[in-house]
């Protein structure tokens, strides 16, 4: 279509396809007994259903065999993310390590860091969280305030992050934070660092969200001492760092898919005998799912080949989010009225409260619309 | 090989599909120069088995006469004599209407009729293209592929993923030139999330028709083309809305080729099954195949 913003024609291949049915019966026989399903990637943390994930070989799936990868392919670990989440298992635990952390490390992290943790998030032991944002930076990243100064033999670090998912139950964060005072570049002097949770310097404080829950809080270190070993890339590379860790995971089916247990449960309360608005509205997601997923997989298809579809895949996740929020609006409006304990008005009501953050988290509809429109050449 | 007829369709486009030539057949002028030239390079043919080419590389020529406003009826030549092999112009009738009907030699519709003597009452479609009712007596009966109807809807699906390909880039072409309060509208943030926006409904549309011509000679066939006229035809309101918004009133001109883009959009989104007619087929079967299965419904993994 344009130079920077195509998505060329891609399928899963059989090799992948094949994975389906084994990732669906491993699902149904290792969900908790009475197990609520939610297909939103943040909801659902379960250390046991993360570890038998990785028994199977399914966290780091892509990665080199030496550090415990399985070395399969984007394609397969596709299947394995879609089935998880259109099932509405709890994926939550071991998300940011397998999604973010670990390819960060793998791309910019040295052997001995490699070595040492990517076999516990394969394993799915090692769970991670992200330090980006703090109190005054959210989408302006570059602003971050928490400073390294280096000291003998590492970093010592001050300041606070913030929004940082289940820092409070996670072993490990990393951090971004100001290794240099800002200059006239203020993408310059920025570093990335690997932070025991459970270290000395770490304050750990979580905030309820408006769906009553902890999923995320405050971290304040306090002359928290990082050793060199734990700096992440060169220091001062940071921004580039971070930028290509959001891009690494903005197009995959967690960024349409989070309302789709709303979907399920409104095909089976609607049954065959629907009236013609509920038989349009589930036309009318499908034809948006089938259309996402496609699109998805387009850029899957870009990254397996190498290729950087920055772009596209901030299209997608723009898309998609919209898709994802819209799809409890539309529902509601023609569903009967239901008692408080029936499936779907449990199903939508918890996707409702979430739903504030689908166009928040990873990167706002606005900033994702200036990536697009950089793209389209107007920045 | 594909590409190599597309460049070779593109330039025969770009010479004799011009915004002059689109006006002209408005008004009832056939366009005879830019038939001929598509008749001698042979490109009617284009999906017949004695082409030597395949019925993908037809909707792919499809999208680039999207992409042109072509007036003429190509899906409707190109698949009727895919289907039914070539003499003169075929046209395709919906319900009694056919495109271009005054010109036809054939008009075939969709439940097998094949008809060479008829008399025709002229109408046209919202964006001025021939739209005339077919009256006849007699007919032949001939076999059609069980998804003609979705073949047809997959004809205007690609056209309008190519009509907006082409608003696309008059809109960015028009807010990077056009200034006010002393900077190009582009440069406005506002503009800006609009344009994304444009670029997102676009691009959805030309994975999901290029999605649906994946699927020929597969059983997700008509699936497939029933969800991507269902998201373009939803795509089509959208992307017109916000290019004539950004064009402003220069868009609301005849003069401004936009309106030749966007009025085939709206026409388009209801030929061959509006968003109801699709979203309807399609949730009906996913109510049938049920909620513990929808999802290997949309998988295609069922």
């Amino acid at each position: 279509m344009f130079e920077g913003l195509s998505f060329e024609p891609a399928e899963l291949p059989l090799k992948a396809e094949a994975l389906r049915s084994e990732v669906r019966e491993f699902i149904e026989l290792q969900l908790p007994e009475g197990y609520e399903r939610n297909s939103d990637f943040n909801e659902g943390h379960s250390p046991s259903f993360s570890s038998a994930l990785g028994e199977k070989g399914w966290i780091g799936m892509t990665w080199p065999k030496k550090y415990g990868g399985a070395e399969r392919t984007f394609f397969e670990r596709y299947v394995v993310t879609e089935e998880l989440l259109a099932a509405g298992a709890p994926v939550s635990a071991h998300w940011i390590a397998d999604r973010q952390s670990g390819p960060l490390m793998l791309k910019y992290g040295t052997e001995a860091q490699r070595m040492k943790y990517l076999p516990g998030i394969v394993r799915g032991e090692s769970y991670f969280s992200i330090g980006m944002s703090e109190p005054d930076s959210g989408s302006d990243l570059a602003s971050v305030r928490t400073r390294a100064t280096e000291v003998g033999g590492g970093w010592v670090v001050n300041g606070t992050k913030l929004w940082s998912t289940d820092a409070h139950r996670n072993q490990y964060m990393i951090a971004l934070v100001r290794s240099e005072p800002p200059g006239q570049n203020r993408h310059a002097g920025l570093s990335q660092v690997l932070v025991d949770l459970k270290g000395e310097g770490v304050s750990v404080r979580p905030i309820v969200n408006i769906a009553g829950d902890e999923d995320f809080n405050e971290v304040v270190f306090t002359d928290y001492f990082v050793s060199s070993d734990e700096v992440i890339g060169e220091p001062g590379n940071g921004w580039d760092q971070v930028t290509s860790e959001l891009g690494y995971e903005r197009s995959g089916p967690e960024r349409f898919l989070s309302a789709f247990r709303v979907f399920v449960e409104f095909v089976r309360l609607a049954g065959p005998q629907s009236d013609p608005a509920a038989v349009d509205l589930i036309g009318r997601l499908a034809s948006h799912i089938i259309t996402l997923r496609q699109m998805s997989i387009s850029v899957a298809a870009m990254l397996q080949d190498g290729k950087n579809p920055a772009t596209e895949a901030a299209l997608v996740k723009s898309l998609g989010n919209d898709f994802e929020k819209q799809l409890p609006e539309l529902v509601r409006l023609v569903m009967p009225r239901l008692e408080s304990t029936h499936p779907l008005r449990l199903a939508l009501e918890k996707t409702l409260l979430h739903a504030p953050s689908f166009t928040i988290r990873g990167g706002t509809r606005e900033i994702l619309r200036g990536v697009i429109a950089r793209g389209l050449g107007l920045r | 090989m594909q590409n190599l007829i597309l460049e070779t369709t593109e330039k025969l486009f770009s010479k004799h599909c011009t915004s002059t030539v689109r006006d002209e057949a408005e008004v009832g002028a056939f366009p005879e120069a830019l038939w001929n030239a598509f008749q001698d390079a042979g490109l009617h043919l284009l999906g017949t088995a004695e082409s030597g080419t395949s019925i993908q590389d037809a909707y792919a020529l499809m999208r680039l006469a999207g992409r042109y406003g072509v007036p003429l009826p190509i899906p409707e030549i190109l698949i009727s004599n895919y289907c039914v092999g070539e003499a003169g112009i075929t046209t395709v009738a919906e319900g009694a209407e056919a495109p271009w009907g005054r010109v036809a030699d054939r008009v075939l519709f969709p439940n097998g009729d094949l008809v060479t003597s008829f008399s025709i009452q002229k109408g046209t479609n919202i964006a001025g293209e021939p739209r005339d009712t077919v009256i006849y007596s007699s007919s032949k009966l001939v076999e059609l592929p069980s998804d003609f109807d979705a073949m047809m809807a997959l004809g205007r699906t690609v056209s309008m993923s190519g009509a907006m390909e082409r608003i696309l880039e008059l809109t960015l072409q028009y807010a990077s030139e056009r200034n006010q309060f002393g900077r190009a509208l582009s440069k406005f943030q506002a503009i800006q999330h609009n344009l994304a926006v444009l670029a997102g409904e676009t691009a959805a549309s030309q994975r999901g028709a290029d999605a649906a011509i994946e699927s020929i000679d597969t059983p997700w066939f008509r699936i497939q083309v029933g969800s991507a006229k269902a998201r373009v035809g939803e795509a089509a309101g959208t992307i017109a809305e916000i290019a004539h918004q950004i064009h402003g009133a220069m868009g609301f001109t005849h003069e401004h080729e936009l309106h030749q883009f966007t009025r085939r959009l709206w026409a388009w989104r209801e030929e061959h099954g509006n968003e109801s007619v699709w979203r309807a087929e399609l949730g009906r079967r996913i109510l049938e195949v049920g909620a513990d299965q929808v999802w290997a419904f949309l998988t295609r993994s069922l």
